[in-house]
């Protein structure tokens, strides 16, 4: 990898939006855009420091900025730029601050502190439940599905669905109102007498009721959990590996060599973005983005990620997927891309799966009932990563794939690519009825080495599958699993 | 390339001077010989001594200070003029503006208003650390960017001597890292790549985006210079020494009697003896140059012919 490269690419690419910025008339310079999605590509990859990349947009800010201080209007912003906004503008950005150390008795906000849980008891235990048990709390009525039950060393909870009713609003409550969901009326017993609560997880979002913490965690030994709604006779919840809902044994996995460079393997993450991020059933010439749209920004600079990929030494000039990505650029009405290299008819077959399905004129059919199937596989490790799955869901004609990651995550830095950089895999479901599905990360609540995330499906599922493919690819290896589902459904 | 044999980089540099205003008053800033001279300030050091034990610096004393606070911030690169076209106008009203707005703060975390109806000790702590640790990095870039502005105040005949002093004070040390321990390769080269496109389009017409440039390494030479390609393959190689930006750019020899100043031979103000290209593929030829004073709206900015 040559840092120096990415950091060189980068501020030529800053002198050249400069000189653009000095000739109004040079339309197709670059831009603050420009260095903000390239450098973010470059940090994404790890060939340029973020704080870095900040410098270099921020100083390209101040230079362009104090040129326009007694113009009539900054060409970027349409206005006069004034001192006070000058000396204002971006945040400092300065280096080598120690980070503060966290206050005693402060921890990563997330699971809590696992209550009688004894580090060390054994590993982590991942198992399926698919069980559903109506609950009745006042004038709050519903069913809570259990999908899976996770125990690691940050805590046990539960991943459940919820079907919640009011007298006042008979509609499915449990994405908008989850406020009505009574977490604290539900008892939950051990195998020895232990009592624990439901808790909504803290700090995750109100509006993803997905993950149900016990509290205290329990120890990691136990063999099953009654659950009982309030004024209901409990529910017993299997523990045991390998109990009758246990999809590990029936998960077939193969795992085969990627070997995708660390350009590669983002070009790849950028290309899913955008097949995930292309609105629903567009009338044919509707694929395209405005040109302001996050979506066109990010596809107006993949000529300048691509060479800045190459300058950094992280992208072959050989390699196939800049022409796969012009391909999809063209598909997808995508203009002004930059891309050198000519489109291609190679493109992987999910991608093809996604641009059959936007193709189409108005929406499929659906003979999808709302309901869940209980998973708990994990996947054998990639690029450090591994991820269990948990659950798969389909309520309010969405479809979302529930799943555990484990392993080293960076800090967060969000950034113009809008891509998951806690999740840095392409990850797929084919169903049985041989269509494809992106996976894309839409929640994600991380803490302590994990990262609890919830995968939207593009296009959401149609019908129920008697099996899903899972296709998850790291820059090293592709894992493939198949697994059969059993649907339970929500009344 | 260095200042041995041909004296110090600013050698072909006239003196330049500019009024600052400063107390009740107007003072004369003058810059000769690579160094900043305040006339109305007879004991300079007297009073940087007081300015360091909290005392009222004037201001003239503060764009001393601040000019050699800078003169090896590898910013000023990006921040100044890049040519004869680019002006970089900043009065002394603005740097006025500035101070006071510096002065009324920067903003911080506190104003997206964050409330906690029992917001934890823990978190209170930490929050408490962030936000003195913003302070200080804020008042920091504040200063930074007020020295920038004082800078710039002066006028493009400091702007450009200042650019030459930073690119001097590092020519040499390619290899040694910044404060940072990063590379000072990569803000050298598109300081250079920017300043040398746009001569090389006044030189031949070409589209600056087709000039690339490359940062050669100290002691080797004084470059090359190709044109190669047709339409818009069409690519002018150019690779020079960053000593170029301080001893041919600053200096204003780059484009001297439409030949392209590589290097200079013989330092010297108003007769230097110069290594210039007339054509890219060329060899270099010694040409005497001639400093025929300042072209009109240009102050301070040498003119040279052939």
């Amino acid at each position: 990898m040559d840092r120096e490269g990415a950091e060189t690419y980068l501020r030529l690419l800053a002198e050249a939006a400069m000189r653009g910025s000095l000739t109004p008339a040079a339309a197709r310079a670059p831009n603050a855009s420009t260095i903000m999605v390239v450098g973010h590509a470059l940090t994404a990859v790890g060939a340029l420091d973020p704080v870095t990349a900040e410098e270099i947009l921020a100083d390209f800010r101040l230079a362009v900025t104090v040129r326009h201080l007694h113009s009539e209007a900054d060409p970027g912003t349409g206005q006069a730029v004034t001192v006070a906004q000058w000396l204002a503008q971006g945040r400092p950005v300065l280096r080598g601050k120690p980070r503060p150390a966290p206050a005693p008795g402060e921890g990563t906000p997330g699971e809590g502190t696992p209550g009688n849980a004894t580090p060390g008891e054994g590993a982590d235990r991942f198992v399926p439940v698919g069980l559903t048990m109506p609950f009745l709390a006042g004038a709050v009525s519903g069913e809570l599905c259990l999908m899976s039950f996770a125990q690691t060393g940050t805590g046990a909870r539960f991943i459940a669905a919820w079907q919640v009713h009011s007298p006042a609003l008979e509609v499915q409550l449990s994405h908008h109102y989850p406020g009505l969901i009574p977490f604290d009326e539900f008892t939950v017993t051990d195998d020895r007498g232990g009592r624990y609560k439901l808790d909504h997880t803290p700090g995750s979002d109100l509006a993803w009721p997905n993950m149900i913490r016990l509290n205290p965690a329990p120890p990691g030994n136990i063999r099953w959990l009654d659950v009982a709604p309030p004024y209901r006779p409990a529910v017993r919840v299997a523990l045991s590996r390998g109990g009758p809902h246990s999809s590990d044994d029936e998960t077939q996995v193969s795992v085969s060599d990627a070997a995708l460079s660390a350009g590669e393997h983002l070009l790849v993450m950028l290309a899913e973005r955008l097949l995930t991020g292309t609105p629903e059933f567009p009338r044919r010439g509707m694929l395209a983005a405005p040109p302001t749209s996050p979506r066109q920004v990010v596809a107006g600079g993949f000529g300048d990620i691509i060479a800045a990929l190459e300058a950094a030494d992280v992208l072959s000039p050989l390699s196939p997927v800049p022409a796969r990505l012009a391909t999809l650029c063209a598909s997808l009405d995508l203009t002004g891309h930059g891309i050198a290299a000519p489109p291609t008819l190679d493109l992987p077959e999910p991608w093809l799966s996604l641009l059959a399905h936007y193709q189409r004129r108005k929406p499929e059919p659906t003979q999808m009932r709302e309901g869940y199937a209980a998973l708990a596989a994990t996947l054998p490790e990639l690029d450090g990563i591994r991820v269990t799955l948990l659950g798969l869901q389909h309520t309010q004609g969405s479809s979302v794939l529930h799943v555990l990651a484990q392993g080293p995550a960076p800090e967060p830095r969000p950034g113009p690519l809008d891509i998951d950089l806690n999740f840095p895999l392409s990850f797929w479901l084919r169903e049985s009825g041989g269509r494809w599905h992106a996976a894309r990360p839409d929640r994600c609540h991380q803490g302590d080495g994990e990262s609890a995330i919830r995968l939207r499906l593009v296009p959401p599922l149609t019908r129920p599958a008697d099996w899903v493919e899972v296709q998850a690819g790291g820059r090293s290896a592709k894992v493939r699993a198949t697994l059969p589902l059993r649907w339970r459904y929500l009344s | 390339m260095t200042g041995v044999p041909n004296g110090p980089w600013f050698t072909s540099l006239p003196p330049c001077e500019t009024l600052v205003p400063c107390g009740q008053g107007q003072h004369a800033v003058r810059w000769e010989a690579g160094e900043l001279r305040l006339a109305s300030h007879a004991d300079l050091e007297a009073e940087l001594v007081l300015v360091a034990l909290g005392g009222e610096g004037a201001r003239c004393v503060e764009i001393a200070e601040a000019w050699l606070r800078h003169a090896a911030d590898l910013t000023v690169l990006g921040l100044g003029p890049r040519g004869e076209a680019d002006e970089v106008a900043v009065s002394w009203d603005d740097v006025d503006a500035a101070g006071q707005a510096a002065r009324g703060g920067a903003g911080g975390p506190g104003r997206w208003g964050w409330k906690l109806a029992s917001p934890p000790r823990a978190a209170m702590a930490r929050a408490a650390i962030r936000h003195q640790q913003y302070q200080e990095e804020a008042g920091e870039a504040n200063q930074r960017r007020l020295d920038m502005l004082s800078l710039l105040a002066l006028g493009t005949g400091f702007q450009v001597r200042l650019i030459g002093q930073v690119a001097a004070a590092h020519a040499d040390r390619l290899d040694e890292p910044d404060e940072h321990g990063h590379s000072i390769r990569p803000a050298l080269q598109a300081a250079l790549a920017g300043r040398v496109a746009l001569v090389a389009e006044q030189w031949l017409g070409i589209d600056p985006d087709q000039v690339e440039v490359s940062l050669l390494p100290p002691g080797a030479g004084w470059g090359s210079v190709e044109l190669t390609g047709r339409g818009e393959q069409r690519r002018l190689l150019v690779s020079l020494p960053a000593w170029w930006l301080a001893r041919v750019w600053a200096c204003g020899l780059a484009l001297t009697g439409r030949h392209l100043v590589v290097a200079v031979e013989r330092a010297g103000w108003p007769d230097a003896q110069v290594l210039a290209l007339r054509a890219p593929g060329a060899e270099p030829v010694s040409l005497s140059a001639h400093a025929a004073g300042h072209p009109p709206g240009a102050a301070d900015t040498p003119h040279w012919e052939i």
